[in-house]
């Protein structure tokens, strides 16, 4: 790990050089047993403005994560030096910092840390340069805005490649690394007609490489979306039919997800507790699930945090909160093993990696005729939500979220001016009436639409 | 040399540097650059939290790394790096190079005539680190706040205190001379509750911060933040959800200022002038908000969250007049703003690390204060909402903004009436602004941290109260 004095090129993380270093430190100030997740990544990125490049950006960046257990405690510090010095130095840090340990919560190694992985089939290939990304994105942007005499500019953009490798290492010898490539472009569009306000959409594409980005689909998108916003009207503050769109749906159970998480339980911070595995939370047809190892999930790694396999586990089945994501230290208290959703840390956190949504078919839904492809009554279709750091209470359920999206009246979509969503978490969970049968994969999970009665909505008319 | 002394990490940032960085500038410069910057950052924090009667994480972490980014014509290449060895840094520059068409090894006629003396901001700084509170002393600070959070109301059931400590040393050199150093010190405190009593749940959270002032925490009023923070619990436990509509609102100082930074500041970088997306962007000297309000960002408040020595590009920060009288004035202005919009630079060049090019970026940003008294903003009202607490907001790339009310009382006949929760303040800045008739005179400031092009900075909002004829205020 002392090799980036001499080399020109980021270094592959290498666990059996950091295994050796950490055991020759932790021998020195006698610490017997510790772990570290340690990541490093290299990426390429470009944007452009009007045809020419506004920025290009490159970067090399590495990371590691110690803990040690001292008497018990455990300590932790993070790193961004991987040279032997650095390491030596984030091995005094945790030491100092396992002094203030917390024994009553204190986390263990995972007792899947040595499992066998469900293997993640990933065709690692970034290697183009900057002047092709450059030459596609200038493509892109000018085929945006020539799909439209509305469309005047396309202000955020970016398309990156970028390779990353992660490993986790400890004392008992558990050994984990994998490398993945990923590659991704955004499209945001501004547009406006004749005395009218200025509208703006925009999409996103992820893939594995930049070979099997969808580009032209995400013009395509682009521009569909900017040119259905660009004439727009006001509606009325009422209480409406509503359709999520999968991103939106997805969105909106992201932001509610530690009812799912078992640390937020732990904590006092989730609607749920710890009574609430195997009760009704949603109407009978709701299934979602965590699928981390989902072929579509192309940011998928192997394992968490904490070395534990990544797996794929039902969170709500048929409306029945069935299972929780888990750390290590978490599992332990629920009395169940680790489900491979951890971060690494004294306190160690615990997220959900790819939701999938999905109809039990458990009973006929409330409104079967529903159907954005042949609804005649008036309703509102919500696309894409925005400030979810700020207009999400994920502790009290509660939600109040501007959000882009048309209202439909006899099929015909016009977009909404400006307006926002406000409810409650377990009331939209039980207030569905309707899950379509086709799902469709987004950047962040699988989702079909999902249509909800009685949703607030306050509109500007 | 040996290969340790050539890695910039083992050395102190100092002016023994400047050999072995005027020889990667000239690099650069000969190989047909119009300006090279190196930005080279060393980084020692920590992060506490407290939950409960507990210490339930203390993170240490360090970090190291540089950044280098090559101007030619308007277009500019970037590559951050944590590697600081010779080579390593040598790599980055020819990428960067390589970015625009430029290589490395070639002879341009280069103009480049040295480094600056180096211009030393941080050297009454060194002992910021030594001075500030040891572990022991920052985690029994934040037990005695948790503690007494009990002791203030039983209905808590989650008690939680924060404290995060970011250190920082900078050196930034550039082509046109730039050659300055500085040594950063920022520190927060968060306290967040969540009350339960029967069905009823209420979050409640603050946040303190500063710059600058390494006996922050150790000053720190614990008593009269917990009397605000279980005073704001106590009522919103058992607030009602507010009615959505169109109607006149009273947002409190400090904090309330965000509905400022996000719907009008961001609109004031040339950030958002390169992208062309900012509604400002032909209206210098021209009425843009009523004409009660003046407005600035200035970099020099004592301790302030959003105050600096240099910016990230080595300036010395200004005192930016924005808005004066309702006519804007002056757009907040970075080195490449400067070069793509023609605005001068304001000392505004700002980024989050090593790993971001600088951005025009807001620091401590206020709207000034008027004459009237708070009292007379609320009883101005007949029917609308006192904003006394704001969560967090953002704004679109067209002007659009919304913002969370954490703690919200109705006004009716002009006085206060029941609590409210629920509430989200949305408009487009072009038409708020016009309707800010009325600026109350108790300016105060709050700190933030504001998330845009060039990662999070610290940042501080701030405003007196401030009365908004009529805005769309969304609820239930």
């Amino acid at each position: 790990m002392n090799k980036s004095n001499t080399n020109t090129q980021i270094e592959e993380l290498n666990p059996s050089v950091l295994i050796e270093l950490l055991d020759k430190y932790s021998k020195e100030s006698n610490i017997k047993k510790w772990d570290v997740g340690a990541s490093s990544s290299r990426d390429i990125s470009v944007q452009v403005h009007q045809g020419t490049a506004k920025q290009l950006k490159g970067s090399q960046r590495n990371s590691m994560t110690l803990r040690v257990w001292n008497d018990n405690k455990v300590g932790i510090t993070s790193t961004s030096d991987l040279t032997n010095e650095g390491i030596k130095k984030a091995m005094k840090g945790a030491i100092e910092a396992s002094i203030f340990g917390n024994e009553k919560e204190s986390p263990e190694f995972s007792s899947l840390a040595k499992a066998p992985l469900n293997e993640i089939h990933i065709k690692v290939d970034n290697d183009h340069g900057i002047h092709e990304l450059l030459t596609i994105l200038k493509n892109a942007e000018k085929k945006l805005i020539d799909t439209h005499i509305s469309i005047d500019s396309v202000p955020y953009n970016g398309l990156s490649e970028s390779q990353m490798e992660r490993l986790y290492v400890n004392s008992d010898g558990a050994n984990r690394y994998m490398k993945l490539s990923q590659s991704s472009i955004y499209l945001y569009a501004k547009g406006s007609e004749k005395n009218k306000k200025p509208r703006s959409a925009g999409s996103i594409r992820i893939n594995t490489c930049l070979s099997k980005l969808d580009v032209d689909s995400c013009i395509k998108e682009t521009s569909n979306k900017l040119i259905s916003h660009l004439e727009y009207t006001a509606i009325p503050t009422n209480k409406y039919l509503v359709c999520f769109t999968p991103e939106a749906f997805l969105q909106l159970i992201s932001a509610f997800s530690s009812m799912f998480n078992a640390r937020s339980i732990i904590d006092g911070v989730s609607l749920m507790n710890e009574d609430s595995v195997g009760k009704q939370v949603a109407v009978k047809n709701l299934n979602i699930s965590d699928e981390g190892l989902h072929p579509e999930n192309v940011g998928a790694f192997s394992f968490d945090g904490e070395g534990t396999p990544t797996q794929n586990i039902n969170l709500i089945k048929s409306g029945k909160l069935i299972n929780l994501l888990h750390s290590e230290a978490t599992a332990r208290k629920f009395g169940v093993q680790p489900t491979g959703h951890a971060g690494l840390g004294a306190k160690v956190s615990v997220s959900p990696d790819w939701l999938v949504i999905s109809n039990s078919k458990a009973e006929i839904d409330k409104n079967e005729c529903l159907s954005t492809k042949s609804t005649q009554e008036e309703y509102i279709l919500i696309d894409e939500l925005s400030a979810l750091h700020s207009g999400v209470k994920a502790s009290q359920g509660s939600f109040s979220l501007p959000f882009d999206g048309w209202v439909v009246s006899n099929g015909k979509k016009t977009s909404i001016e400006a307006a926002t969503v406000a409810g409650d978490i377990l009331n939209v969970l039980n207030n569905i009436v309707k899950i379509e049968d086709e799902q469709m994969t987004t950047h962040q999970g699988i989702s079909p639409y999902v249509w909800v009665e009685n949703i607030s909505i306050t509109g500007e008319a | 040399m040996s290969k340790q002394n050539e890695n910039l990490l083992f050395h102190t940032f100092d002016d023994t540097l400047k050999p072995q960085i005027e020889e990667l500038l000239s690099l650069g410069k000969s190989a047909g650059a119009d300006l090279v910057e190196i930005f080279l950052e060393k980084s020692d924090n920590i992060s506490l939290l407290a939950e409960q009667d507990d210490i339930s994480n203390v993170s240490p972490s360090f970090g190291i790394g540089a950044g280098i980014r090559v101007f030619l014509g308007s277009k500019d290449g970037f590559v951050s790096t944590n590697d600081l060895s010779k080579a390593g840094l040598l790599f980055a520059l020819s990428q960067a190079l390589g970015m625009l068409g430029l290589k490395m090894g070639a002879h341009n006629k280069s103009d480049f005539a040295g480094l600056n003396i180096l211009k030393d901001y941080g050297s009454e700084k060194c002992n910021w680190l030594d001075k500030s509170p040891d572990l022991n002393e920052s985690t029994s600070k934040l037990l005695e706040s948790t503690n007494l959070l009990a002791n203030k109301n039983k209905d808590f059931q989650v008690r939680r205190a924060s404290y995060s400590r970011n250190w920082q040393e900078v050196l930034v050199a550039a082509t046109d001379g730039v050659f300055a150093r500085d040594i950063r010190l920022h520190q927060t405190v968060g306290l967040n509750v969540i009350a339960i009593k029967e069905q009823n749940r209420a979050t409640s959270a603050r946040r303190y911060g500063s710059s600058g002032n390494p006996d922050d925490l150790r000053n720190w009023n614990i008593e009269d933040s917990a009397t605000e923070l279980n005073e704001s619990a106590k009522k919103m436990l058992h607030a009602e959800y507010v009615e959505a509509g169109q109607m006149p609102v009273v947002l409190a100082n400090k904090f309330g200022g965000v509905i400022f930074h996000e719907a009008c500041g961001h609109l004031l970088e040339t950030t958002q002038l390169e992208r062309g997306t900012s509604p400002f962007h032909d209206k210098v000297n021209k009425q843009i908000a009523h004409k009660s309000v003046s407005a600035v960002d200035e970099g020099f408040s004592n301790h302030a969250f959003g105050s600096l020595s240099m910016d990230d590009e080595g300036m010395e920060p200004q005192n930016t007049l924005l808005i004066e009288d309702g006519i804007l004035k002056k757009f907040l202005s970075d080195r490449a703003g400067s070069l793509r919009t023609g605005h001068p630079r304001t000392g505004s060049g700002r980024r989050q690390n090593f790993s971001f090019a600088a951005a025009s970026r807001m620091r401590n940003t206020y709207i000034k204060q008027g004459n009237y008294s708070p009292e007379n903003l609320i009883s101005s009202v007949e029917n609308g909402l006192y904003c006394k607490s704001m969560g967090g907001g953002s704004v679109g790339p067209t002007g659009q903004f919304n913002f969370s009310v954490e703690e919200g009382y109705l006004i009716k006949n002009g006085t206060l009436d029941k609590p409210v929760k629920g509430a989200t303040l949305i408009g487009e800045a072009k038409e708020i602004l016009p309707r800010i008739s009325m600026c109350a005179n108790d300016l105060d400031l709050a700190a933030g941290f504001c998330g845009s092009v060039s990662g999070s900075v610290n940042v501080t909002v701030g405003q007196p109260h401030i009365k908004v004829d009529s805005i769309t205020v969304g609820g239930r």
